[in-house]
């Protein structure tokens, strides 16, 4: 239990730390509003085209509810690869290694303190939009479940984050890989259009990835939260999650040996 | 009873080098050459519990290197090395808490929380009760005088009172033993003062044994009995304090300014003229010969003095003194 508090520790720091410019992060939250109110444009224009009330079953509320729910986890993560792939570029990793415990763990829980407080003023502005442009979300009571499944996704996304940075070890460079992870995400993640809306074969491709469970699933989960979603889109979350977890500890113990013997 | 005992370590990197210009990068895409670096040739030392001892060199010693295989973040190539009982590199975890260490360079506090936060942070890093963190922080408070500094968040404190803060921070959880690695890097004169005089403070206080590496020759002076003196990845010189002062540390320079034009003559007895102007003088005097209230007294007498620095000898030359007997005694063996 020790070992927990260490990192709840850790967690509650950054927590503080997050609220130390409080301007800076309701002024990040603005961009919310403006995302929220262009997808709003764009999705009522959609479906007033086509005449429909719902597209693949889902209506205009749901869409934007499903988006600001993408949106809110998408953009309260920290930059956190970055900062790892300095680190492990410059070699001073070696430095955050002097303390007694895990430095993954470590990492984790910096980033989900710095979530934390951003996912909260996003879902608070988000929603409130949302809200005055289309109604009431259409299952309150799945919040729970969505913060759930919002944690998951970050941890998730630590894990592949992490493990492109600590390819630094041997590429050098790895802003190209980042790159390409978080446009990975903005297309096959369903944060710029719900996975819902596209041809089959490339809503199972995206489903077979593991882009969409950091970001889809915590929306999808948002706007229908039956047990056959639950279990089937939060299962396959825990289980790339688990994959990825056992992936970055073996890729860092590697990386770790590098370290002592190489110096970086 | 001995914290660190190190025998003939050595540590060697291997780093990629790439020729100049657009053929050597494709060369090195193709085919690349690697070199070895061999950043830690052969040291041996000892270090008795609760001792301070001074760790010098020049950048690109081994100075780091060093310190980062004690703390176990390395893996030396060869040689031995025991640390308060520990083999550094496979029991890190266990070491990391006796030991503190701070890295000059590296501030280990959070930047924008008040450092009394990464106190208690550190705190249950370190698996520490609560009250006992209270009680060591009140007493870290007072012994470092950053009392009033604990609720300011670090980024308004000045270097001298962050560099105090993070050397308190490193003592949190009551280490056997310190790893000062440059601690006094960019401080002014009172703040250098202040931290060494805290450092001593808590080597009297806790016992706790402090091993420091430093460019600046006043800090091992004012701290350390012994003193290490490495270039090159050897150690050049091992020694007492003591005995550095009196056999190198023993010429001052002197830079005279006064508010009138002056006669050019210096000459006064052991004393050397290195450089003289029209309103002031720059001179050398070893102070075996020569005592410096002779000096500064025959100074004051030829004018209204403006200002008058002293300073000792850089470690550089301290340095390249040492050498010089090494490399003269090496060529008569």
């Amino acid at each position: 239990m020790k070992k927990i508090a260490i990192y709840i520790a850790i967690f509650r720091t950054q927590l503080i730390n997050s609220m130390a410019y409080p301007a800076d992060l309701f002024s990040r939250s603005f961009m919310m509003i403006i995302f929220m109110w262009v997808f709003f444009q764009l999705w009522q224009v959609t479906y007033a085209a086509g005449g429909q009330t719902a597209i693949a079953g889902l209506t205009l509320a749901d869409t934007l509810w499903y988006l600001m729910i993408a949106e809110t986890v998408l953009l309260s993560k920290p930059r956190l690869g970055r900062d790892i792939a300095r680190q492990v570029k410059d070699g001073s990793i070696a430095y955050l290694l002097n303390k007694p415990y895990n430095f993954l763990l470590y990492q984790l829980s910096v980033s989900l303190g710095e979530s934390l407080m951003r996912m909260a003023v996003n879902l608070v502005f988000g929603g409130a939009v949302v809200w005055a442009l289309v109604g009431p979300p259409p299952h309150p009571a799945a919040l729970p479940l969505t913060l759930a499944a919002i944690l998951i996704a970050w941890t998730l996304d630590f894990c592949i984050v992490a493990l492109i940075a600590l390819a630094a070890f041997v590429l050098e460079d790895v802003s190209a890989f980042e790159w390409i992870y978080s446009k990975m995400v903005l297309v096959l993640g369903g944060v710029l259009i719900p996975l819902d809306f596209f041809p089959v074969w490339l809503r199972n491709l995206s489903l077979a990835l593991p882009f969409a469970y950091t970001t889809y699933v915590p929306g999808r989960l948002f706007i229908d939260p039956s047990l056959e979603n639950t279990v089937r889109l939060m299962g396959a979350q825990l289980a790339w999650l688990a994959l990825l977890a056992v992936a970055l500890s073996l890729v860092f113990a590697r990386g770790m040996r590098r370290l002592a013997i190489n110096g970086g | 009873m001995e914290s660190i005992r190190v025998t003939e370590l050595v540590k060697d990197f291997e780093t990629r080098v790439k020729q100049p210009g657009l053929r050597g990068s494709l060369r090195a895409l193709a085919r690349p050459e690697k070199r070895i670096v061999h950043a830690v040739r052969s040291i041996s030392f000892q270090m008795e519990t609760g001792e301070l001892v001074g760790f010098i060199g020049p950048n690109g010693a081994g100075k780091s290197t060093t310190i980062k295989i004690l703390t176990g973040i390395l893996h030396p190539t060869g040689g031995e090395a025991e640390v308060l009982g520990f083999v550094p590199w496979t029991d890190r975890r266990k070491l990391a808490y006796r030991i503190g260490t701070v890295f000059g360079q590296r501030p280990q506090l959070w930047y924008h929380l008040p450092a009394v936060d990464t106190f208690h942070l550190f705190g249950k890093i370190y698996e520490q009760d609560d009250a006992e963190v209270k009680k060591r922080i009140a007493l870290l408070a007072e012994a470092f005088e950053i009392g009033h500094l604990l609720e300011t968040p670090v980024r308004k404190l000045s270097l001298g009172q962050r560099m105090r803060c993070e050397v308190a921070a490193s003592l949190i959880h009551k280490p056997s033993l310190l790893l000062l690695d440059e601690p006094s890097i960019g401080l002014d004169v009172v703040a250098k003062q202040r931290i060494r005089d805290t450092i001593r403070e808590m080597n009297q206080i806790d016992g706790v044994g402090v091993l420091l590496t430093s460019h600046d020759a006043g800090d091992i002076e004012a701290l350390c009995k012994r003193v290490i003196i490495i270039n090159h990845g050897v150690i050049i010189y091992q020694d007492r304090v003591s005995a550095l002062k009196r056999n190198y540390l023993t010429t001052k320079q002197v830079d005279v300014r006064y508010a009138a034009e002056v006669p050019a003559d210096f000459a006064l007895e052991g004393v050397e003229t290195l450089k003289v102007g029209r309103y002031g003088a720059k001179l050398r005097f070893d102070v075996r010969e020569t005592p410096v209230e002779k000096v500064i007294a025959s100074l004051a007498g030829r004018g209204s003095l403006v200002d008058v620095t002293i300073s000792d000898p850089s470690l550089e030359e301290v340095i390249r003194t040492i050498y010089q007997a090494d490399g003269a005694a090496g060529a008569a063996a």
